[in-house]
């Protein structure tokens, strides 16, 4: 029984994991979009596969929440923010993309190094999905410092958060729900105050490529 | 582990159903790639060549003349011979019919995966050999796609080498079917996604080359193979489609290792054959799927592929190395 829930989780958590380093492999803003969908699927999915096994009512709903916030709401805003701006790729990362799955390769290693103690401290049956949350979370920051253009970097912070609510339902069965439902606010409301940035950087600069908020503009 | 006659407890046994295991993927190998064109061709709403025409194709090649330019050297009739004899003998040491497979003493998956180094390494040497200017791009591109696919096989399987404490393939696929659950771990998943990608890449299937055409721009083992003909070429072509029929092999037999026979009776190795056969159909469909559904990589974005894949084998072997 707890065989099958601890392979469970970790299976669940991979694919979080992996979904969230589709940020550092494509290029084009919609496949971003899909990838944190799916990846709010896929966390939903865990946080309901954890509810299961531990009996606890109160992770259905924080999982049917996540489900329609991040799964459906927010990609849905996402997309119609990156139809306004047009079909404006990824040209030129800070650091190329081959290099950044590398990188991102190394950061879920050094995921391993450091959640190792809080591994062998954790009792619970999910623990062997911690890393991957915590890569996760490596991952995320490095796709917001690594990037140029805002939504990507809006992205990456979905994706920071994802990793955090993974590593909060595997590391302790969750948060309580008042907390959760406190947190999925915060989210929305980081998320609604950044839209209104994409938009007057686009409206100054015409273009959503950070990189112009280095100069002066005359 | 079972009854009944243990395998390769005769070194003449193990010899021979090594032999038959060879002459099997000689023999299925051409059929693969046909079922694969053939299957492409349905896809894109064209009647297609049937199955069997890579057979009649390469019965057309070994009884024409053989052309060979003045500026080649030994190397470029050596080439076929040394490309041929290095694919077969890996046909010898990947289980496909029975494992504790007959032969694993006499290499493991770090001979496996120098034998298809040593191919890859030899086509791109006769590429550059009669000084053809095709041959020399690609070779050089070849070499670049080796280089970045090796190591990720390499990673790939050692994953799986990890959770089976042993390099022997034979018996991490025995150690697989004794522990099914393992096969659904993110290890085993993960290791299979990176295979996959760099077998689509060593084999010169779409995204990475495409092997229908013989466009100069884009051409990575056309290129090579450009200045041969007659019974060399057909030599390459076979042994082109033994990599991939080995390639199905691993990928089928090392995740999913049911089927195999665990000892030699009749019927367990009919049965092994039939099994063996459904996963290569099975696999044919699945690339002749994703050949239609997908583009050509640009050249400059082939590395970014691959390391897609070198990460994903890397995390298999975390998540596997966590997992013990």
């Amino acid at each position: 029984m707890d065989g099958t829930f601890a392979k469970l989780a970790v299976i669940g958590s991979s694919a979080v994991l992996i979904l969230g380093l589709v940020l550092l492999w494509r290029r084009r803003s919609n496949a971003h979009i899909a990838a944190f969908s799916a990846q709010s699927v896929a966390l939903a999915a865990t946080i309901a596969l954890v509810g299961h096994f531990t009996g606890d009512g109160q992770l259905y709903t924080v999982a049917a929440i996540l489900l329609l916030l991040k799964g459906v709401a927010i990609p849905v805003l996402l997309r119609r923010m990156e139809r306004q701006f047009g079909a404006q790729r990824e040209l030129e990362p800070y650091v190329n993309t081959a290099t950044s799955l590398l990188l991102g390769g190394l950061l879920v290693l050094l995921a391993y190094v450091v959640t190792r103690p809080l591994v062998t401290l954790s009792q619970l049956p999910t623990r062997a999905g911690m890393p991957l949350a915590m890569g996760l979370i490596f991952v995320s920051l490095f796709v917001i410092i690594s990037r140029k253009k805002a939504l990507t970097q809006v992205i990456g912070f979905l994706v920071l958060e994802n990793g955090i609510a993974l590593l909060a339902v595997l590391g302790t069965y969750g948060i309580p729900l008042i907390l959760e439902l406190g947190v999925f606010l915060d989210a929305l409301m980081g998320f609604l105050v950044m839209q209104i940035f994409v938009y007057q950087i686009h409206e100054t600069f015409e273009s959503i490529d950070v990189d112009q908020l280095k100069g002066l503009r005359k | 582990m079972t009854t009944g006659t243990p395998l390769s407890g005769t070194l003449l046994g193990g010899s021979l159903l090594g032999l038959a295991q060879a002459g099997l993927a000689l023999a299925l190998a051409p059929g693969v790639v046909g079922l694969i064109r053939w299957l492409k061709a349905r896809l894109q709403n064209r009647l297609g060549a049937p199955w069997w025409q890579p057979y009649l194709d390469l019965r057309k090649l070994f009884s024409k003349e053989v052309i060979v330019s003045p500026n080649a050297s030994w190397l470029f009739r050596a080439a076929p011979f040394v490309i041929f004899a290095s694919t077969a003998a890996i046909a010898f040491l990947v289980p496909m019919l029975a494992v504790p497979s007959p032969l694993d003493t006499v290499g493991d998956l770090i001979v496996v995966v120098y034998l298809l180094l040593l191919g890859t390494f030899f086509l791109a040497l006769a590429g550059l050999d009669p000084g053809s200017a095709f041959g020399g791009m690609g070779a050089s591109r070849e070499m670049t796609v080796a280089a970045l696919a090796e190591p990720t096989i390499a990673l790939a399987v050692f994953a799986l080498a990890l959770s089976a404490g042993s390099t022997n393939l034979g018996q991490i696929a025995a150690r697989t079917m004794a522990d099914p659950a393992a096969a659904l771990g993110p290890g085993h998943v993960l290791a299979f996604g990176a295979l996959f990608i760099v077998a689509l890449a060593e084999t010169g299937r779409l995204p990475v080359d495409n092997p229908s055409t013989h466009l100069e721009l884009t051409m990575i083992h056309e290129a090579m193979v450009l200045e041969y003909s007659g019974r060399y070429l057909a030599l390459i072509e076979w042994a082109a489609a033994l990599k991939l029929l080995l390639f199905f092999a691993l990928l089928g037999n090392l995740f999913v290792p049911w089927g195999l026979a665990t000892r030699v009776t009749p019927a367990a190795l009919a049965l092994a054959v039939a099994v063996l056969s459904a996963k290569l159909v099975v696999l044919a469909a699945a690339v002749a799927l994703f050949e239609t559904r997908i583009a050509k990589l640009r050249l400059f974005r082939v590395p970014e592929l691959l390391s897609v894949s070198f990460v994903l084998a890397l995390l298999a072997i975390t998540s596997s190395f966590l997992w013990r």
